[in-house]
């Protein structure tokens, strides 16, 4: 009988304790990973974030890694058991199974990754590189002798195909004739890959390199051979300091931080994120132009960007390096007077994808299949 | 373009992708020549990966780290052989289970180590003289690895071992009929444990040579299925070490050429040849007289008891 009394007490005990730690809402966010955290690329970049939320906001955090795409609700599951109660899923390819374990956990809050598909508890975010390439793009134009550029691509995707137009812009924007030659790897992380692809560029005469992949091979192999190339993703500066000129650096702690932060203060609940999207570019900060942080071009290549002069139709004679700047600011500066795909915008079969004057809208952008003027390769899925 | 750059560019792209596969098919074709399965290649390819980068990274001589990578590898396939010869495990079970093990702590162990460049790479050769011959010089002995003619001399001498030589043919009876070898006074345990753990010390090389040579760097999951071809390169080069070179170079070649011509051919054609040929050549070889010439080990996968039969 003592017994049973003594289990009573201990049951009511910690319901009360429980439902008081719940009034709290004290926050454990759950991370979901599609590849390794020690792939130096994507994983990598979404886990330096996860750090710095638990360093700056104090949040306990779980994450796991090397998730399967079709595998994602089991996982989801074993996090909310472990009770999470905001989960983020960071894979494109973990779309369809978010949102199912969004409709089966309506009291947990999920942000998805780079997808398109929302819920009242399912935010999506993404901080996007295609300003960044554009001005990498300028600099590529300016350096490269024989004409041809030569662009790794991982997946034929909307998403790299944005980046690789952009650049291709910014490249022809200073160099009208030179052409960006595309090889694409079909994985998103295969160093052996990327080096054969990169290979097989320089065979064809590429002598200055850019990708979307998730290792620095392309830098390494650039830089063996003497070219310079553009880091992704990760500062790649340090795999080659005398060849890497620039590259693109993403801080999704900056998403990371400002979603908790509203969590936390109430304002994004599991009722309110049906219009919740992150579409994070240079003005937010979750991008940065750079090979490493702090370091917008590489001084070594100041000289040769400054002596490269265009006639150009808005800003008359200027050097790139310059005009990298004067884009970045443009970009970059709340209230943004510049976008890469500004109109007259031509595809590569000559027609008009963007009129003149026009900018591309965000669902435009986002499922952009096209390939502007310049782009040389195959290219899947061309409308 | 003309002909010329294209030979020069896939036969010297050839040899450099190729290089780990010869290695790696070497280890496993000793291995099953002696009886044993070990589809452990890739777990002790990044064991070996890892352990060269780091032993390099640290010390500064990719060489040692090589070496070291030999060590780990083989050390892994001796816990292979300890399982499947002396336990009698299943070789198959116990050979995923390595390469899922090797993955995980090479992971595990790796954290810390990634985004950093290797201080002092494995220098690539060029041979004086030699590459001077036109077409020739650049496409055999300019700016490759050491490793790669290693591997080449390595080759060679595994085939003159394997079939001109008493312990070469003791490998063999061991893998056709353990029975008849114990029966003529082989000590079956021995050769595999030795097999087995040569294997393994060739896996690691071949892991090492990628992360201080081919690419000098670590990344988790860096060896991305390399272990998978050598396991299929092993069936295609019908378990002879010579024949393992040309198929080595050959899908080196593939790869190479699966993106200079990826406009024109279907890039997954050309990456699922390596399965396709090992398919292939699972077929031919199994049909009657072709089995006594190129088939599998007469024993292969199977445990040995003394006294059954």
């Amino acid at each position: 009988m003592r017994l049973v009394r003594l289990v009573a007490a201990v049951m009511v005990a910690t319901a009360v304790l429980g439902a008081v730690g719940f009034a709290q809402a004290k926050l454990k966010v759950g991370f979901i990973y599609v590849g390794p955290i020690g792939d130096y690329g994507w994983s990598h970049a979404h886990n330096l974030g996860r750090l710095i939320v638990e360093r700056d906001l104090g949040v306990e955090t779980v994450y796991v890694e090397s998730v399967p795409e079709g595998e994602v609700e089991t996982y989801i599951d074993q996090l909310v058991r472990q009770g999470c109660n905001v989960i983020f899923t960071t894979s494109f390819g973990f779309m369809d199974g978010t949102l199912a374990a969004a409709q089966r956990y309506p009291n947990v809050i999920f942000a998805h990754c780079s997808g398109f598909k929302r819920a009242p508890n399912l935010a999506t975010y993404m901080a996007d590189f295609y300003q960044v390439y554009y001005l990498n793009g300028l600099m590529a134009g300016a350096l490269t002798k024989t004409g041809k550029v030569g662009y790794v691509g991982a997946f034929p995707i909307p998403e790299v195909k944005r980046h690789i137009s952009a650049f291709t812009i910014g490249v022809r924007e200073v160099n009208p004739n030179a052409t960006v030659h595309v090889r694409w790897i079909y994985e998103w992380f295969n160093p052996a890959a990327a080096k054969e692809a990169t290979e097989a560029l320089i065979a064809e005469g590429c002598d200055v390199f850019a990708f979307t992949e998730d290792s620095p091979t392309v830098v390494q192999v650039a830089a063996e051979k003497g070219f310079p190339s553009f880091g992704h993703y990760s500062p790649m500066y340090d795999f080659a300091p005398n060849h890497v000129v620039s590259g693109q650096i993403v801080h999704w702690e900056e998403i990371y931080v400002d979603f908790l932060g509203k969590v936390k203060a109430g304002e994004y609940t599991a009722k309110n994120l049906a219009n919740v999207d992150y579409w994070w570019l240079l003005s937010q900060k979750a991008v940065e132009l750079g090979a490493k942080s702090g370091m917008p071009v590489n001084p070594v290549f100041e000289g040769a960007l400054k002596a490269y002069i265009v006639d150009h139709p808005v800003f008359g004679r200027i050097s790139v390096y310059d005009l990298v700047f004067v884009r970045l600011a443009q970009m970059g500066n709340p209230g943004i007077t510049f976008d890469p795909f500004e109109g007259p915008v031509y595809d590569r079969k000559g027609g008009l994808q963007v009129p003149a004057g026009h900018w591309m809208s965000y669902d435009a952008l986002i499922t952009m299949e096209w390939a502007v003027e310049g782009v040389v390769g195959p290219w899947p899925g061309e409308p | 373009m003309d002909w010329q750059s294209w030979l020069i560019g896939t036969v010297s792209r050839a040899l450099a992708f190729g290089t780990p596969l010869l290695w790696g098919t070497l280890g496993e074709i000793y291995t099953e020549r002696a009886g044993v399965v070990n589809l452990g290649v890739e777990g002790m390819m990044i064991l070996g990966a890892f352990s060269a980068f780091a032993v390099a990274q640290t010390t500064g001589h990719p060489g040692l780290g090589v070496l070291i990578a030999a060590v780990v590898g083989g050390a892994a396939a001796v816990l292979h052989a300890f399982l499947t010869v002396t336990l009698r495990a299943n070789q198959y079970v116990s050979g995923l289970a390595l390469s899922l093990f090797g993955l995980g702590l090479a992971g595990l162990l790796g954290r810390g180590w990634e985004g950093i460049p290797l201080r002092q790479p494995l220098p690539n050769v060029t041979i004086p003289g030699l590459s001077r011959i036109p077409v020739l010089g650049p496409m055999l002995f300019q700016g490759q690895s050491v490793l790669t003619y290693a591997g080449l001399f390595l080759a060679v001498v595994l085939w003159v071992l394997l079939y001109r030589t008493r312990w070469g043919i003791s490998v063999r009876s061991v893998g056709e009929s353990p029975s008849t070898a114990d029966a003529l006074g082989v000590n079956v345990f021995l050769v595999r444990y030795l097999c087995v753990g040569f294997g393994g010390l060739l896996a690691g090389v071949a892991g090492g040579f990628l992360s201080v040579a081919y690419r000098p760097a670590w990344t988790e999951g860096m060896t991305a299925g390399m272990g998978w071809i050598v396991i299929a390169l092993t069936i295609f080069a019908a378990w002879d070490p010579l024949q393992a070179v040309w198929g080595a170079f050959l899908f080196g070649g593939l790869y190479h050429l699966s993106f200079r011509l990826q406009e024109f051919v279907a890039p997954e054609l050309l990456k699922l040849m390596p399965y396709a040929f090992a398919i292939l050549v699972l077929a031919l070889t199994g049909l009657g007289k072709a089995r006594r010439r190129w088939g599998a080990p007469g024993a292969l996968g199977l445990p040995y008891t003394r006294g059954e039969r």
